[in-house]
């Protein structure tokens, strides 16, 4: 995992810790059923406060990323990594469409329309119970 | 609640018609780690130097461990693991016989830890500690403050004059006395990114009078950044009451303020101006920020 942080800028730093080992897990560098680094090593790595990487921890477990295992230490969860797979198969197909349409000078705020645009017929009246219920 | 490690109430110190410390209050709690910033001649080794027991309170007290350290100094001193700006170890003794003879002072002494620090630290224990560089001898002194695992590790500016590499070698000692439970460090430093990076609790002297003490946490979210464009070029800086910097040239004024006391909207809604960037201030805005 390649880490870099930043104490100075408006970013608390386990934000950008949470941020980072996510990113990790989103382009493979990390993978399910992988062992994070203790607290205590990730800290002494990247020169932070153990707190600071025990609350980042904790905040990747609450949102279930990763699993704290009693005794065993960290572990990513191999939900999210198949999640992520997904999300970065759709990335490539949506970033070869973005640069397809790039000659024709939209602006973000158009392409935006016409992505929610495209969501919203393809909604299916089972999630539009969902969503109204 | 943690107890405090270091309890100082109202300390104030004159050294001729000067106030090296004014009425300065401030709580280390058990197992964290403090950071004390503040220009040179700030009052941050006149206030390490009452913790030691070197100074006796004039007004005010001083409490470590729960205990005075002028009336009881061995019993705080043995509990402490004292690293100064300029380490002035005795140059003609070897690592090793330095190691021996600090090892007399502290019952707590872990040898086993002590030869792991050496290696760590890539020490020669038979070199003579006036053939050591800079480096070296910091490393040795910080070796025997931590060697007997001190309640408190109390470093005064410990980065002073070192290279990048040797301040990471005493950033992670630092850290890896932290992972230890229980034990907790305070130092002084005017590098504010080691403050930032390692640091849960921050206080800043100023002048002799502490001018902000707190988590970090809470004290970097408590002052903001905002970045204000104005409609037209402004010939002088945007007066803000309250704020504590302001820069900027043109149409772009950035603006350091504690949210507490100046809200970002009002501010911008006061000028006519729009807030095109909003940040939490970095330690380096806020100490600017109450330095000048």
């Amino acid at each position: 995992m390649n880490l870099r942080l930043n104490p100075s800028s408006g970013i608390p730093l386990y934000v950008q810790l949470v941020e980072q080992v996510k990113h990790a897990i989103e382009t493979g560098s990390i993978q399910a059923g992988d062992q994070l680094p203790s607290v205590r090593k990730m800290a002494e790595d990247l020169l932070i406060n153990p707190n600071t990487v025990a609350k980042a921890y904790q905040d990747l477990e609450r949102e279930g990323v990763i699993e704290l295992r009693h005794g065993s230490g960290a572990f990513v969860l191999d939900s999210i990594v198949a999640r992520e797979k997904l999300m970065q198969k759709a990335r490539a197909v949506l970033g070869t469409a973005l640069d397809r349409i790039a000659s024709l000078d939209l602006t973000e705020d158009e392409i935006r329309r016409l992505v929610e645009n495209e969501l919203a017929i393809r909604r299916t009246p089972k999630q539009l119970r969902k969503k109204h219920g | 609640m943690a107890e405090a490690v270091v309890r100082i109430s109202n300390l104030s110190r004159r050294f001729g018609s000067k106030d090296a410390l004014n009425d300065v209050s401030l709580e280390v709690p058990r197992g964290c780690v403090f950071g004390l910033v503040g220009e040179n001649g700030a009052g941050k080794t006149t206030l390490i130097k009452h913790i030691l027991g070197l100074l006796r309170a004039e007004s005010g007290s001083v409490s470590i461990f729960g205990m005075n350290p002028v009336a009881d100094p061995v019993s705080v001193l043995v509990r402490i693991g004292y690293l100064s700006e300029q380490p002035d170890l005795p140059g003609w003794m070897r690592v090793d016989e330095f190691m021996r003879y600090t090892k007399a002072f502290y019952p707590k002494w872990d040898a086993a830890y002590a030869e792991q620090l050496l290696e760590e630290f890539g020490l020669n224990p038979a070199a003579r500690i006036k053939t050591l560089s800079k480096g070296q001898r910091a490393k040795a002194g910080l070796l025997a403050a931590q060697a007997h695992r001190p309640d408190l590790l109390l470093l005064d500016e410990p980065s002073s004059g070192l290279d990048p590499i040797v301040r990471s070698d005493i950033l992670a000692a630092v850290i890896r006395t932290v992972a230890e439970e229980g034990r907790t460090v305070f130092f002084s430093s005017h590098l504010l990114e080691e403050i930032e990076r390692v640091s849960d609790h921050v206080a800043m002297l100023h002048q002799g009078k502490l001018v902000l003490c707190g988590p970090l946490d809470q004290i970097k979210a408590q002052h903001r950044r905002v970045t204000l464009r104005f409609e037209s070029p402004q010939a002088t800086p945007p007066v803000v009451p309250g704020a504590l910097r302001v820069t900027g040239t043109g149409r772009e004024w950035t603006i350091v303020c504690n949210s507490a006391q100046l809200r970002q909207s009002t501010m911008a809604a006061r000028f006519g101006a729009k807030i095109v960037e909003e940040d939490d201030a970095s330690l380096n805005d806020i100490f600017i920020g109450h330095a000048e």
